[in-house]
């Protein structure tokens, strides 16, 4: 009796052990079709194509922080999977309090990375292994993708936009303001009469770590980019520094606009409520890029409002607009899969047809990538950032951290310098003296990743 | 004599283990899944996490290098660690603190009260049933500088000069999470003083209350004594909860206003996860476990101690 009831246990436990096994199973690995082999991306076998009607399923990420993003790239895939029912497309893109990055890496730890998904930090990925260079015969649709090593690893989604200042139009009015600046002075002298007509002159979303970059790299932009693009890999060698006197000015110039201009609730202000703040009349001006044109108008469809970019004490404008590699990346995982690799690409062809690309980028506001001419309505706010785009007298550059080669910085650096920059203004703290502590942080870094 | 006991006893023994022997069988059948579940997600990826605090690996790729005590040394060195620890300390003592002294008033004052005694126990305690993610949205929404609630009352109020940044201040951040962590955990410990409340006898507070005694020495001379079994529970859960404390953080103030309310639990996570240092962030997490296996056998060794004296 008691030997038949420790047998009937032991089957019972087994069977429990058997159910949470299978619970803790790769979902990577589960899927049908998966040869389980290396192949790389561009080596997807004639196969696939007789196997087009197979149903074929495959997850997707990206940044879903802006509305307007989000709503067209969902539009797209729900597009595609109209036409190509046979597949499934799994969004599993999150609207979270994290950064991108934090986003993304969290999905690898759980081995939920995205088999499509939307690749910023190209170079950390690569080196990884977690994603394959650009199928070959996807590269005929962009004009001239930016190569990390010699190699493709994204299909661009758009081209850099620039940055500079949406304002509104009334409160330049109300506060007399009736031509633009031609140097950074004058900019400072709209700044100071929009103050006096009452109105908060910047709101800014500093709540996102990703917004402080705005403004950080306009001054990074004016003094050191435009001067040397290979700051980034001269800082790695220690042969300029965060203090010398270009880099203090530019946090200097920071400093003081944060401290004097900007909402007092910057903090605590999220990127998401810049435009309602904006719009409310609560303040003047926001800096930001094109996608937030949709966002403005989407809050309130008849607030009238401008963009241009704030020249330097030079008058010179300088606006981020390099390419930098950056787009939709195919993870290592779904390559070794020859019937998802097909289905992604053909999505990738699908996304860049003009008549697709066309409506995701009227929705954002974005500069196409592809070769082929997308056509698509543009509002005066947008023609301004497109005549910056255009214009040979405006120097382009990039974001400290979107530089990549020898000019990336350790990857943790962003953020951290940030982090410290919110510090600066809160504590009202001596700029040499902060960037000294940025020195020895990035010396810290490039140390530890070099371990 | 001997002899005879030795008869006697003889054949008890010889059955009670055999007795013993069965039950013991049953009883592994019954700790073995656990004891399986518990091995497989604490004890070896704890084991793991040892490993992986001598190692530099980023998190992402099969590159995993040992490099010795690189990141205890940088733990030791780091200012980013040092400010962290500090707010872990600060944060914890105060939470420690508030939480209970909040959590006696309310379960005293829930033990007396005559009228709708279900009701106020409900409404304290139901904060406790939100997760540290909606609390932190919550109180977030609550304390937005622009349209947040409480800066609209203080406006409405006449006292408009009070409004601040309550999460972007580096002054009142720290404060406003604190308080609205108390605000969340202090049903929670209220309900074991309730319980610890309810097992006093009446007749001690009778015979006091008879002696000339006033409320407050009663409770100074009667209650609080006797709720040392409930304190020494109350005082480990909250410090253990409150050196964790992440939730709040995360979606409040994302560890600012620059690195103001960064806490050992949310570095862990930024340097593991966002600034793709796993091996470093691991051995974080090696010395925050450390820490609290520390604080928990001293704390417990005292409030014990403190319990056979009262």
């Amino acid at each position: 009796m008691q030997k038949k009831t420790m047998t009937k246990l032991s089957v019972l436990l087994l069977a429990a052990t058997t159910v949470l096994s299978a619970c803790g199973s790769n979902n990577n690995n589960s899927k049908a079709g998966n040869t389980g082999g290396n192949t790389a991306a561009s080596q997807s076998p004639d196969a696939a194509a007789t196997d087009a009607k197979k149903e074929v399923s495959f997850s997707i990420g990206y940044a879903a922080g802006d509305p307007a993003t989000k709503k067209a790239i969902a539009a797209t895939v729900e597009a595609f999977m109209k036409v190509s029912p046979n597949v499934k497309i799994k969004d599993i893109s999150e609207t979270t309090s994290s950064a991108y990055l934090d986003w993304l890496k969290t999905k690898d730890a759980v081995g939920e990375f995205p088999d499509l998904v939307e690749m910023r930090d190209t170079e950390v990925f690569a080196d990884a292994g977690k994603i394959v260079e650009l199928p070959s015969d996807l590269l005929e649709l962009f004009k001239d993708p930016p190569q990390v090593k010699g190699k493709v690893w994204n299909a661009p989604m758009s081209v850099n936009v620039p940055q500079g200042i949406i304002y509104s139009k009334k409160a330049y009015a109300d506060a007399g303001i009736t031509e633009l600046p031609k140097t950074y002075d004058e900019f400072i002298t709209i700044q100071d009469k929009l103050k006096t007509s009452g109105i908060t002159p910047i709101v800014v979303g500093g709540k996102d770590i990703f917004h402080m970059g705005f403004w950080v790299n306009k001054f990074l932009i004016d003094d050191v980019y435009t001067k040397d693009p290979d700051w980034n890999s001269k800082r790695t060698a220690k042969t300029v520094s965060f203090t010398d006197p270009n880099v203090v000015q530019a946090m200097t110039d920071f400093k003081d606009l944060f401290t004097n201009y900007v909402d007092k609730g910057w903090l605590s202000t999220g990127d998401n409520q810049t435009a309602s703040i904006l719009v409310s009349g609560k303040a003047a001006q926001l800096f930001s890029g094109t996608w937030m044109f949709s966002q403005i108008k989407e809050a309130d469809p008849n607030f009238e409002f401008g963009f241009y970019a704030v020249p330097d004490r030079e008058g010179k404008v300088n606006v981020i607009g390099l390419p930098s590699p950056a787009g939709w990346s195919l993870s290592a995982e779904a390559a070794k899969d020859a019937g998802k690799t097909q289905a992604i690409k053909d999505f990738i062809r699908f996304f860049f047809a003009p008549e697709q690309y066309a409506a995701y980028l009227a929705s954002i506001n974005a500069i196409p990538s592809t070769k082929e001419k997308v056509i698509y309505e543009t509002g005066e706010q947008m023609q301004a950032a497109l005549d910056l785009i255009a214009d040979p007298n405006v120097t382009k550059s990039l974001a400290i951290n979107n530089w990549w080669g020898d000019n990336l910085i350790p990857p943790q650096f962003r953020n951290w310098y940030y982090k410290l920059l919110q510090d600066l203004v809160v504590k009202n703290g001596d700029v040499a003296g902060y960037m000294k502590q940025a020195d020895t942080e990035y010396d810290a870094q490039v140390k530890a990743n070099a371990q | 004599m001997a002899t005879a006991v030795t008869r006697i006893d003889k054949p008890l023994t010889a059955a009670i283990p055999k007795k013993k022997k069965k039950w013991q069988s049953y009883a592994l059948l019954f700790i073995l899944p656990s004891f399986l579940i518990y091995t497989l997600f604490v004890i070896v990826p704890t084991a793991g996490s040892i490993y992986l605090s001598f190692t530099s690996w980023d998190g992402i790729s099969e590159d995993v290098r040992y490099i010795g005590f690189a990141n205890f040394v940088e733990i030791w060195q780091s200012p980013r660690v040092h400010n962290a620890l500090k707010n872990t300390l600060v944060m914890t003592v105060s939470l420690v603190l508030l939480e209970n002294i909040a959590a006696i008033m309310l379960a005293v004052l829930v033990d007396k009260v005559r009228w709708f005694r279900n009701l106020f126990r409900s409404i304290f305690y139901f904060p406790t049933l939100l997760s540290g993610i909606v609390m932190g949205f919550v109180w977030a929404m609550i304390l937005n500088y622009n349209f947040g609630v409480f800066n609209q009352i203080l406006d409405a109020i006449g006292l408009g000069s009070w409004v601040v940044d309550w999460l972007g201040n580096p002054k009142y951040a720290m404060i406003s999470i604190i308080l609205s962590t108390v605000w969340k955990g202090a049903g929670y410990y209220m309900i074991i003083y309730l319980a610890g409340l309810q097992g006093i006898p009446a007749e001690l507070n009778e015979a006091a209350s008879i002696d000339g005694a006033s409320g407050f020495q009663q409770f100074r001379h009667i209650t609080f004594p006797l709720l040392a079994g409930s304190m020494t529970v109350c005082l480990v859960l909250s410090m253990i909860s409150a050196l964790k404390i992440f939730d709040q953080i995360a979606v409040m103030t994302d560890g600012g206003p620059g690195f103001e309310t960064e806490t050992l639990t949310y570095i862990i996570y930024k340097v593991g996860f966002g600034e793709l240092r796993q091996g470093f962030g691991t051995a974080l997490a090696m010395v925050l476990f450390l820490i609290i296996m520390l604080i928990t056998v001293i704390q417990v060794k005292f409030l014990r101690k403190r319990e056979v004296q009262m």
